[in-house]
């Protein structure tokens, strides 16, 4: 399928459009998303932490006890049999049933910016083109579920759509919980008043479309409606967080975090396709230690409750939860206390949407230096995302200029032991 | 400066060959290709005066016109009314505002690429004395040094000093024709062979990109070898020598030196001469620049050997920074190559997106794409060969093609079949709808609703919100020290949490930047000062910074989240969006209407609706504000009191948002809307909210 994004997509949605507005009752979209499906695909959404910096393997998901490299965190066994985990997840240990580890991430650049890139795009950074980060891949493929948008990144910015088009962007929230002002009629402005004004602005539109084609005056009556209707969509309650129980927000640890996993939870959960948390702070080149004792408490309630609930209400069988870093920290520990960057060798998180839990991909080397059995690429694992989605990683797309693009760069191969 | 005296009436003479660019010829030109179609094109009528001062606002200034401004455009003689405008719109300082946004995209500036600030200063400045487009393009190809210094560096620099990157660029950018297929292969349907890519890339092979260790500053100088081999690496060749350089792109060959480059010299002499008197004082090198390249044009030895460079270099040599900012010879060929009046793609690149921005298309779309289909080639070629002629005059071909009646167009009754349109339009018959953009629409919105100056006295507008704020709630009792963030931005935790900060709102807001300063406080930070500082003090600099990032560690803090209350005065006022860091943000209103992200090359503005525009427009405080009648606006004495006049107030409305007066059956529909309350001002707001969201506001009349 040789398209541009943008027909491809707007084709899409103009089909979505006839088909029905109503939330997940799409026939023709259905029928479009099983098109070219494998049998396996079970998952449906994704929610994928990414965590700026390049954050510590050994600290996080492979302890290396008794080594002169293992640092001060003790570790601690799981709810996986055999499986331990850095004492900085206490809760979230008591969920690694549910969970695979990939702990031979055989990275290839060691700057900040070239390995976001890569570890988003599965591109290398070249100069002339831009590559979709994965959210961007997985809104391009997979229709919109419900009135919102199908790609969400949160607390930052998620990376962009590149040749994939400008519908293919993320949906920001600044913060989670935080109000979007354009969702609403601005203050002041009753629901009476507003729906006034759009009474009367539907009638000047009507009259005046001598200076734009009939298309594009379409076009914009369309993306009214759509805004409109996002306005009055019962769906939007998803992202008030002051519904939630405080016990619940509590629970995920109040901070900007523990909200920002708890809201991800709300959006797939209304159909939201692909979320993206952000959080930065771990570029720790000194006091490491410190530094990941207060990421793990801010990330553990928050990552436990968040697999439990999605466990809890069987929404896990459907949501893939990552947590992935653009490279982990050297083993060594350098006089400032620090570990510096390292993407040799490291590891992520994975949870939900197929994958097999209880177990672990690969083995790092003693010193977690290397690899030692199972390297994984990682290009591979953005095409186990689509493996799980039941994306074909390999197709290609055009670029505005006429370039064949495969989704996933080239050499990418799922890991198929994550799903059992 | 006795000898001018002497030389001027000899200079008079040959600058009677340089005529004014004759904007009917265009026009002839236009029509005579399209009487040749076979079916024969639909002409739209010409647009009224008021829909001229609108368009010719909003394209040179990037704004539409205010109500003040209407009035004194309707006062001129009808006869010369729309040149007078276009004239008086050129001087106007908001020019260089809108055209820097016009480059920008053309040059991919990014106020966060290293001296991408001082680039978009140095743009700016450039465009507001109206310097040549072939001096601005010389310079910006052949500058090596530090952006404090050098801004126009800032061009190689964005591309990362990557000589196949600049390949891209510089025949994108200057040319109008994609070679970047070429890096990799041999394109399938160009005639770009990947050797040609290579011969391009290789004029700025020997250019590296410095850091100082200390100060972070960036420059640029010459190396002695190239970057680039031949052949290719992934073909894996056991030898790989450095390519030559050689232009890929053919000068066009004369029997006599054609009627438009003797306008060109003659015009570049006069220029020469005229600025002889104030020569004093200027830098040799801009006195060099001045010196025309192309008069020592010589078609046997070619550029090489011509006697500006062998001047330039000659002085180069004296530089006293010569050491640090080495320039490059190449480069300065390649430049001198790529701005020849003989090279027919530099002149037609620029006139092509220049006449695409003001009607709407070009003669070859995309515009970074010449393939040699050109829909009216004697019009392009003419715009080109009077653009060369009146010296690459940026402002002379914006006029040119505004006086044009190509420019003047209105659109075909929407009645016409749609096929039938198209053809027109595309042959330049009638108008094509364009969008304001991005940066335009927003100050369009802005001028129209008075928020450039307070609307509101002060304290009328207070408001109290809360706002979920992080403190320290303790100290962790027997805990380890806390990493501090230092200075390495990537320890901060949420680094990238609030991209614009503070309340909901910041979508629209602006970081103001002042232009003048940029260019100024890069200079006095320059590398030079640096280079004078000792290396004992450089050591003890870099035990300072040590010593600060182990300050910032301490006891482990416990935080909370508390919500505080905070009042504040929120009575608007916006400055332009055109002076703002740029690209906004991704989330940001400008981005959202399409303006592009410049990470690549043909990362063209987009101008599809989308839901998140609209959102934007409909619940912005941008159009709530606007629309809201401030106490400080003339509409205001007209809505309330003993002197209300409503029909008054409807027409002023119109005239500031639409620039035309509404029709009786508008004015209908506007009076049940304002309603007849004393002061009528929620019903006016409502009217105003509308008028600012409706379509023909946003669409370029």
């Amino acid at each position: 399928m040789n398209q541009g994004c943008l027909d491809y997509q707007m084709t899409r949605r103009r089909m979505l459009g006839l088909s029905s507005a109503t939330l997940l009752g799409m026939p023709i979209a259905q029928m479009m998303a099983r098109a070219g499906e494998t049998q396996q695909a079970k998952a449906e959404n994704v929610i994928l932490f990414w965590n700026g910096g390049g954050m510590s393997h050994i600290d996080t998901w492979d302890p290396k006890p008794g080594r002169p490299v293992a640092g001060e965190f003790d570790p601690i066994n799981t709810s996986a049999d055999g499986i331990q985990i850095s004492s900085i997840f206490p809760k979230l240990a008591k969920q690694m049933h549910h969970a695979t580890l990939i702990r031979s991430i055989a990275g290839t650049n060691g700057a900040h910016g070239r390995a976001s890139y890569q570890l988003q795009t599965s591109y290398n950074q070249s100069g002339n083109l831009v590559h979709p980060g994965i959210g961007s891949i997985v809104t391009h493929e997979k229709e919109r579920l419900g009135d919102l948008p199908a790609f969400i990144t949160i607390s930052g910015n998620a990376r962009r759509a590149g040749y994939l088009g400008q519908r293919c962007e993320a949906y920001y929230v600044g913060r989670p919980g935080e109000k979007d002002p354009y969702l609403a009629f601005p203050a002041g402005i009753t629901q009476l008043r507003g729906n006034k004004r759009l009474d009367i602005l539907a009638k000047m539109n009507v009259r005046n479309a001598r200076n734009l084609s009939a298309d594009q005056a379409k076009a914009v009556n369309t993306a009214t409606e759509e805004a409109v209707n996002l306005m009055r969509s019962p769906a939007l309650k998803a992202f008030e967080l002051n519904g939630e129980d405080p016990k619940t927000v509590a629970r995920y640890g109040d901070t900007e975090f523990g909200r920002g996993a708890l809201l991800a939870r709300r959006l797939v959960e209304t159909g939201v396709r692909f979320v993206q948390v952000n959080r930065g702070g771990f570029d720790t080149h000194n006091n490491n230690f410190p530094a990941m004792q207060n990421h793990g408490d801010v990330m553990d309630p928050a990552l436990a409750s968040l697999v439990e609930d999605l466990a809890a209400s069987g929404q896990l069988e459907k949501t893939m939860v990552i947590v992935l870093s653009e490279f982990g920290r050297t083993p060594r520990i350098n006089n400032n206390a620090g570990r510096d960057h390292h993407a040799r060798c490291f590891s992520c998180f994975m949870a939900g949407g197929g994958i097999k839990g209880g177990q672990v991909i690969g083995k790092s080397d003693e010193d977690a230096m290397l690899p030692a059995e199972r390297p994984v690429n990682p290009n591979d694992l953005h095409a186990s995302i689509c493996h799980a989605l039941g994306i074909d990683h390999s197709r290609e797309v055009e670029t505005p200029l006429g370039r064949p693009m495969r989704l996933i760069s080239e050499g990418a191969k799922p890991v198929l032991e994550l799903f059992g | 400066m006795k000898p001018v005296t002497i030389f001027t009436s000899c200079f008079l003479l040959i600058s009677t060959v340089s005529v004014l660019a004759d904007p009917t010829k265009v026009d002839a030109l236009l029509a005579k290709k399209n009487a040749q179609a076979e079916k024969p094109i639909a002409v739209a009528k010409g647009i009224d005066d008021l829909t001229f001062l609108r368009r010719a606002s909003v394209d040179v200034i990037g704004r539409i016109p205010t109500a003040a401004e209407v009035a004194e455009f309707q006062k001129w003689p009808a006869a010369e009314r729309r040149s007078k405008l276009v004239e008086k719109l050129l001087a106007d300082p908001r020019y260089a505002d809108r055209w820097t946004v016009f480059f920008s995209d053309i040059l991919r500036i990014r106020s966060n690429a290293t001296g991408g600030n001082a680039f978009l200063a140095y743009l700016h400045q450039e465009l507001k004395q109206n310097r040549a487009w072939d001096k601005m393009s010389r310079e910006m190809l052949s500058a090596n040094g530090s952006s404090g210094k050098v801004p126009a560096v800032g061009l190689i620099l964005g591309e990362e000093v990557d000589a196949m990157a600049m390949a891209a660029a510089t025949s994108q950018m200057f040319l109008g024709v994609r070679m970047q297929c070429a890096q990799c292969h041999n394109h399938p349907f160009d005639v770009w062979k990947q050797k040609q890519f290579y011969e391009l890339a290789t004029y700025f092979g020997k250019t590296r990109r410095i850091e100082n260790q200390f100060s972070r500053r960036v420059y640029t100088t010459e190396g002695s070898e190239t970057t680039v081999l031949w052949p290719p690496e992934r073909k894996k060749p056991p030898v790989r020598n450095p390519v030559a350089p050689k232009f890929p792109f053919e000068l066009k060959e004369f029997t006599s030196v054609p009627q438009y480059v003797k306008r060109f010299e003659a015009k570049r002499a006069e220029e020469a001469l005229a600025a002889n008197g104030a020569n004093e004082g200027k830098s040799l090198s801009a006195l060099l620049d001045d010196v025309d390249p192309n008069a020592a044009f010589d078609k046997e030895r070619g550029f090489g050997k011509s006697v500006a460079l062998e001047a330039k270099a000659a002085t180069q040599a004296l530089d006293i920074e010569g050491d640090l900012y080495r320039q490059s010879l190449q480069r300065t060929e390649l430049a001198e190559k790529v701005t020849s009046p003989y090279n027919r793609y530099f002149a037609r690149n620029l006139v092509n997106r220049m006449w695409a921005e003001l009607i709407g298309r070009g003669f070859y779309e995309p515009v970074d794409d010449f393939q040699d289909i050109v829909t009216h080639r004697e019009a392009l070629d003419h715009l080109s060969d009077e653009f060369v002629a009146g010296g690459y005059d940026i402002k002379g071909l914006i006029r040119l093609i505004m006086l044009t009646e190509a420019y003047s167009r209105g659109h075909l009754d929407p009645e016409i079949p749609l096929a039938e349109r198209n053809v027109a339009e595309e042959n330049f018959a009638a108008a094509t709808s364009r969008r304001m953009v991005s940066e335009v629409l927003y100050d369009s919105i802005v001028v129209a609703g008075h928020l450039t100056d307070f609307k509101w006295p002060a304290g009328a507008n207070v408001r109290t919100f809360t706002e979920r704020i992080r403190v320290v709630d303790g100290v962790v009792e027997g805990g380890p020290a806390a990493a501090g963030p230092g200075n390495n931005p990537n320890m901060a935790p949420n680094m990238m949490a609030r991209p614009m900060g503070g309340s909901g709102y910041d979508l629209e807001g602006q970081i103001a930047l002042n232009f003048d300063e940029l260019l100024k406080s890069e200079l006095e930070k320059d590398l030079a000062s640096m280079k004078m500082m000792s290396d004992a003090e450089l050591q003890r600099q870099q035990q300072m910074a040590a010593m600060s990032q182990q300050n910032t560690t301490g006891p482990r803090r416990k935080y909370k989240y508390v919500e505080v209350e905070r009042k504040v005065d929120d009575n608007p006022r916006f400055s332009s969006t055109m002076r703002m860091a740029t690209p906004a943000p991704p989330a940001h209103f400008l981005r959202v209407f399409g303006q592009p992200a410049r990470d690549s090359l043909a990362n063209f503005r987009e101008h599809n609706p989308s839901m998140r525009q609209q959102l934007m427009m409909l619940n912005g405080k941008a159009t709530h504000e606007a629309a809201r009648v401030g106490p400080m606006e003339p509409m205001h004495t007209l809505l309330g009191g003993d002197k209300q006049d409503i029909t008054a107030a409807i027409e002023l409305a119109y005239m500031e948002i639409l620039t035309r007066k509404p029709d009786a059956e508008e004015m209908k529909f506007a009076r049940e809307i304002v309603g007849t309350g004393k002061p009528a001002l929620d019903g006016m707001a409502d009217l105003r909210w509308a008028l600012l969201n409706s379509n023909e506001f946003r669409y370029i009349p």
